[in-house]
């Protein structure tokens, strides 16, 4: 088989493979970040759980099961802590906190232990769910 | 023009002749395995191709493009130093970042430099020593430093346009390896070919990178971040 024909056959297959991919991966967790910019919650359902800083990590934090929860940070909580992911069954919640009164908003969880981390991964806590 | 020559070559009878098949018989290889097992297995993975389908796509592109560059050093066997180093440097250091870049954004930093380190030295070496232990030293700093930086990159862009970042790294990273073997066919074209092999070890490798890239990113240990 010549050269050029093989070339054809590379571009068509990758073509076909790489389609495949995008086309069942658009609306992928990698490629989405839940935002809450915008999002109401209710007035006295949801609880508020305050970030703190420990060393270089996050204070591992709590939470109440079934209901949802707004997440903030206090002044301890520095550099790049501030922009916290959280992610659950594979949609992720994150947002840059940049003062005290800036929250993230997250769905009521069941019971369990969820690690979070900073954008960077390089920060990291566990909201304790009991 | 030396690049024309190079372009025609591509077509020759020399070792350049046989690069295309070799990015043709990686990529079968690869998407053999991986349509295989996606049919058998992973479509039953919730998820799966958001989470592992894009790098696993792009693992195998990138082993296409890395292992004609060593069929290519191979056949030449021996090199002066400066080319050496720049192969060993080269090889190493694309051979570290990519597959550190894509482990990282499934499993973690941590597994994602470790893998990215490992194939990057292993291969850096074996295509740095054409020129002795320069080549090979330059190979295991590159591998090292590609496969940390590989996976730190990854891990730094994960809320910020992660796949848009990695179909660049991954493009400029190609046309590096593109622009290696034009250098190395410049720098052995009154060279006569040393080594003769045949495509069976283009299989095996491609069969043995894209399978530890499968394994860890399906059912290997990740980071906290991924929940």
């Amino acid at each position: 088989m010549k050269n050029a024909t093989i070339l054809i056959f590379i571009v068509i297959m990758i073509l076909a493979v790489g389609g495949f991919v995008f086309a069942n991966g658009k609306n992928g967790t990698t490629a989405k970040v839940v935002s809450n910019e915008g999002q109401v919650i209710v007035q006295g359902q949801a609880q508020n759980v305050i970030l703190s800083q420990s060393g270089y990590n996050y204070k591992d934090i709590t939470a109440e099961a079934d209901k949802p929860i707004t997440i903030s940070a206090d002044s301890s909580v520095g550099g790049c802590l501030r922009s916290v992911v959280f992610n659950f069954n594979g949609k992720k919640y994150s947002k840059y906190l940049k003062t005290t009164e800036d929250t993230l908003e997250l769905p009521a969880l069941s019971k369990g232990t969820y690690s979070f981390s900073c954008s960077m991964g390089m920060g990291y806590g566990k909201l304790i769910v009991k | 023009m030396t690049f024309q020559e190079f372009i025609k070559e591509l077509n020759g009878d020399r070792v350049e002749g046989e690069l295309i098949k070799t990015i043709f018989y990686s990529l079968i290889t690869s998407f053999l395995i991986l349509g295989l097992l996606y049919f058998f297995r992973f479509r039953y993975i919730e998820g799966f191709i958001e989470k592992q389908g894009y790098f696993l796509f792009f693992s195998a592109l990138s082993y296409a493009f890395i292992i004609p560059a060593i069929r290519q050093v191979r056949a030449y066997k021996e090199f002066a130093c400066m080319s050496g180093m720049m192969i060993g440097m080269t090889t190493g250091m694309i051979a570290g970042f990519l597959p550190g870049f894509y482990v990282a954004s499934t499993n973690g930093m941590f597994i994602g430099s470790i893998f990215g380190m490992s194939i990057g030295i292993i291969l850096g070496i074996w295509n740095g020593k054409c020129c002795g232990i320069m080549g090979v030293i330059e190979g295991i700093m590159a591998g090292f430093m590609g496969g940390l930086m590989g996976a730190m990159t990854a891990f730094m862009l994960f809320n910020d346009h992660l796949i848009t970042s990695m179909i660049i790294v991954f493009i400029i990273s190609s046309v590096i390896l593109v622009l290696l073997n034009y250098m190395i066919y410049k720098e052995m074209k009154e060279n006569e070919r040393q080594i003769q092999e045949d495509h069976l070890w283009t299989f095996v490798i491609t069969f043995i990178l894209i399978n530890l890239t499968i394994w860890l990113m399906v059912f290997g240990p990740r980071s906290g971040v991924f929940g």
